[in-house]
């Protein structure tokens, strides 16, 4: 089998898509699509001709309207001719319409390749209705007449992505998964999602951007306000780490100013003028609202760690042990400078003040010394961390046995959608 | 977007960011594929600052016959490697070092034209043949694995054949619509000056009588006589070139598109039907909803 | 031809106003089973004939009444290739979504293209008069979204080829 599968993440914010066999993906993209009819209006007739381009001259055209549209980035360039919809909420597909144009041009235009000689590789959330499966079995196999169709659950590709030749390959760990709106803690076990011990936490990267830019307003006046957004967005991702203790942190701030603070360059993107930032102190205040959040807002109390602790609690009891020694981290707002140092840390407080409370209630309760083995905490890092469920999708479509887990044609047209409701985890007996 | 693109995206941005960085250059390994089958794979070996695209194309053969060799050599120069590297039939060395004063938007827009370029080769050779009132023979690419281009050029015109074969009973129908249409446009005055062209389900046509072709059930050919005009030396003639290798892709992207469309449609009348059957359902008045006690 | 849309039609209504008059009847094969008659076919006496209400040899509507339930298969009209596979399309996209339309079958009743079954379960939470309303008017908006997505394929063709062929020019 030499043509390569494709693999496509859809996320709520970005679309990260390539071919397999590859470290990175081809193309990342914001899931956004722009049509000529508005957000959920509906659709006009002869919608003036006064883009530039002819061919979209000719789509407004009685008969071909639906092709006139762009996606990812040309789409938020023609933000202000088009109307702008984001297909994807919260991980799902709320409108298959949208859905179908968006990946007919990432077939097509970004990554021109023939459905019809390819294998694919998609991706859910967990906790993913069937029917929705069903539904992306239909536009795929019907519209696009493609070889075969896997889909898999993106936190057990994340898992698949932190497999190094030093480790054990296994695909029982913790997921944390933090994109830019909802960082979500996901317990596998044996490649199988734990859907009822899922958390969702509602701090993430852009919730880290904004809490930075108010660090700044507060501090700096030589940012222009249009511009603060970007700016706070720029020195989070350049400049932010995660510190093991605060008070320590603001008194090396303090005692050195001059070696921690850093100066940045900006250009106003309008104007072009240059102007300065002093970083400081938001360099560790970003990132340590995962571990104290209660400095941003109060309406989420609980820091990470924590949360993680509950998560596998929650779990069946013989699963624990492997969920604490695979915390896998995924996502561009866990690639935060020594994230999974601090979260490490934490955690085995967490586990270590539990098990001597049950080591001393057994003492005074039942007479007995207890000696317990230690709970091994390990968070994971690695390299791919920021697109780390594409490049396990990547890592999995590129494996022989691939092609025997997918859904071919064959069976589709056998059988019906209803074959894509189960997809088969990598290595299960089953 | 109506018509596809004729560069390779994927390419051009990964050209473009090796070529304008500023910083040392790192390993790549970088394995695509394009149309009709054809795979890429760019990457460093010894050296990160050298860089080996090769291409894989199965009908590469075939245009080498045709003086594909050449058409790269003269476009790419010294990057055309005699020997292409093992499982690929053509490889560009590109070394970064080296491009101090080159044009570098327009290698890397030339680069991602590769494919476009090796196919190029027979439709030259058909357009040199008619300048020169001469009669080529069949020129035949299997650029796919049961599809193929014919080229002939004639002392007046230059006639491009396509075999095309759809593997889905729906595709064929709609295929067929799309064709006649392909052939009635003429009609229409502001396309008159547009190539004719002829469509023939299952018999293969006149020229191609002699290659014994297949005529089974779901084959078709498409004929497209080009005219002097069509292909004048210079832009015109490029453009000529890499529009009508996109024909076959451009066919099925749209018939694509249009299947994409009926499920729009057809899911806008979902809506409606289930509205429709919704008003079949009484308000239930708030007296008789359920109420559970316990006792 | 459209002059016989109408009485078609109504022949259609009538008869399915008839044959919706269904009552709870629990099998009397398996205790404490409740199914429809028509699918299970166990019990002869509460199957009633069947009708076939035919426009042309294109276009029938089959009705098959029992005590308890009642199916109704529809063959639509498809003119050439291009409407059998627009048809063909359009009743298997319906048939997924089987489960949110309630009424309608997962698989069409042989030598038809659609099929429904109504049982007296829904006819007790649903008006019948509505529900015979929808079956009529489903007829004819198929028929009418067929056409018209044979015209805009049509449509579609023109402008790919003209799209296409202008770049020569």
């Amino acid at each position: 089998m030499n043509t390569k599968t494709v693999v496509i993440d859809n996320g709520t914010g970005y679309t990260k898509m390539g071919y397999a066999g590859n470290n990175d993906p081809q193309f990342i993209i914001p899931t956004v699509i722009a049509t000529r009819d508005g957000p959920g209006g509906t659709q006009t007739s002869g919608a003036g001709g006064q883009s530039k381009q002819a061919s979209s001259n000719i789509a407004s055209k009685r008969g071909i309207e639906d092709m006139d549209f762009y996606i990812g980035d040309e789409a938020m360039a023609n933000s202000l001719t088009y109307g702008v919809n984001y297909p994807v909420r919260h991980g799902q597909v709320e409108n298959w319409d949208h859905m179908e144009k968006f990946h007919q041009a990432c077939i097509y235009q970004y990554l021109r390749c023939e459905p019809e000689d390819h294998y694919f590789l998609l991706t859910e959330p967990p906790l993913n209705a069937p029917e929705n499966r069903e539904y992306t079995a239909e536009i795929f196999f019907e519209s696009f007449g493609i070889k075969g169709l896997y889909i898999g659950v993106q936190a057990v590709l994340a898992l698949a992505a932190s497999w190094t030749s030093k480790r054990e390959q296994t695909l029982t760990g913790t997921v944390i998964d933090s994109g830019d709106g909802v960082t979500h803690v996901i317990p596998v076990a044996e490649g199988y999602v734990i859907g009822s011990s899922i958390k969702h936490i509602p701090i993430a990267g852009r919730d880290i951007t904004y809490f930075v830019q108010q660090l700044l307003r507060e501090r700096e006046n030589s940012i222009p306000p249009e511009e603060s957004m970007e700016v706070a967005k720029r020195i989070k991702e350049m400049y932010s780490y995660v510190c093991p203790r605060i008070d320590k942190e603001f008194a090396k701030y303090d005692a050195e100013p001059l070696k921690w603070f850093k100066k940045c360059e900006f250009l106003h993107s309008v104007t072009k003028k240059p102007y300065t930032v002093d970083v400081g102190f938001e360099r560790f205040l970003g990132p340590e609202i995962f571990f104290n959040p209660e400095i941003a807002s109060s309406d989420f109390l609980t820091p990470l760690p924590e949360v993680v602790d509950q998560v596998i609690q929650s779990c069946p009891i013989d699963t624990r042990r492997g969920l604490y020694k695979n915390i896998v981290l995924s996502g561009g707002s866990t690639m935060f400078k020594d994230f999974n140092r601090r979260l490490e840390r934490d955690i085995q407080k967490l586990t270590s003040a539990r098990l001597e409370m049950s080591a001393l209630s057994a003492h005074t309760s039942l007479g007995q010394n207890v000696t317990q083995k230690e709970i091994e905490v390990n968070v994971v890092q690695h390299k791919r961390q920021r697109y780390a469920v594409w490049f396990g999708g990547s890592l999995l479509a590129d494996t022989a046995e691939f092609y025997s887990y997918c859904h071919t044609k064959a069976q589709y047209e056998e059988y019906g959608p209803s074959i894509a409701r189960y997809n088969k985890v990598f290595g299960s007996v089953l | 977007m109506i018509l596809l693109e004729e560069r390779n995206r994927i390419l051009e941005e990964t050209f473009r960011e090796r070529f304008n960085r500023t910083d040392e250059p790192e390993k790549l390994f970088l394995t695509i594929h394009d149309f009709d089958g054809v795979s890429y794979s760019v990457e460093t070996k010894d050296s990160k600052s050298v860089l080996f695209f090769s291409m894989s194309m199965k009908c590469y053969p075939e245009l080498r016959a045709y003086g594909a060799d050449h058409v790269l050599y003269r476009e790419y120069g010294s990057l055309f490697q005699q020997t292409p590297e093992p499982g690929f039939e053509v490889t560009l060395r590109i070394d970064e070092t080296q491009l101090g004063g080159v044009d570098k938007e327009a290698l890397i827009k030339k680069l991602a034209l590769l494919k476009r370029n090796a196919l190029a080769a027979p439709f030259e050779a058909a357009f040199q043949a008619q300048s020169e009132g001469q009669q080529t023979n069949i020129m035949t690419v299997n650029y796919r694995e049961r599809e193929a281009i014919y080229i002939m050029g004639f002392p007046d015109r230059v006639t491009v054949i396509f075999s095309t074969q759809f593997k889905e009973e729906t595709d064929q129908i709609f295929g067929k619509v799309f064709l006649q249409e392909f052939v009635d446009a003429r009609r229409q005055p502001a396309i008159q000056n547009a190539p004719q062209v002829l469509y023939s389900p299952r018999e293969p046509p006149l020229e191609l009588r002699g290659l014994r072709l297949s005529d089974a059930e779901n084959v078709g050919y498409v004929t497209f006589v080009l005219f002097p005009r069509h292909f004048t030396p210079g832009p015109i003639r490029e453009e000529t070139i890499s529009r009508i290798q996109l024909f076959r892709d451009y066919l099925h992207y749209h018939i694509k598109a249009s299947k994409a469309y009926m499920h729009s449609r057809m899911r806008a009348r979902v809506e409606s039907f289930l509205k429709v059957l919704n008003r079949a359902k009484p308000e239930k008045p708030d007296d008789q909803k359920e109420k559970k006690t316990f006792g | 031809m459209s002059n016989t849309l109408r009485p078609y039609l109504t022949a259609v209504r009538a008869t399915l106003t008839a044959a919706m008059c269904l009552e709870n009847f629990s099998s009397q094969v398996v205790e404490r089973h409740n199914k429809p008659e028509i699918e299970a076919q166990t019990t002869k006496e509460s199957l009633l004939t069947p009708v076939v209400i035919s426009r042309n040899e294109n276009e029938k509507v089959l009705i098959e009444p029992s005590i308890n339930s009642l199916r109704i298969s529809i063959k639509i009209k498809q003119a050439d290739d291009l409407e059998r596979v627009l048809a063909h399309m359009f009743t298997r996209f319906l048939m997924m979504r089987a489960e949110n339309f309630v009424i309608l079958r997962r698989k069409a009743i042989q030598g038809y293209d659609i099929s429904f079954l109504i049982t007296n379960f829904h006819t007790e939470a649903m008006f019948k008069h509505k529900l015979v309303d929808f079956i009529i008017q489903f007829m004819e908006e198929v028929d009418k979204e067929i056409s018209e997505m044979k015209l805009s394929i049509n449509a579609r063709a023109r402008i790919v080829a003209e799209s296409y062929l202008s770049q020569f020019s």
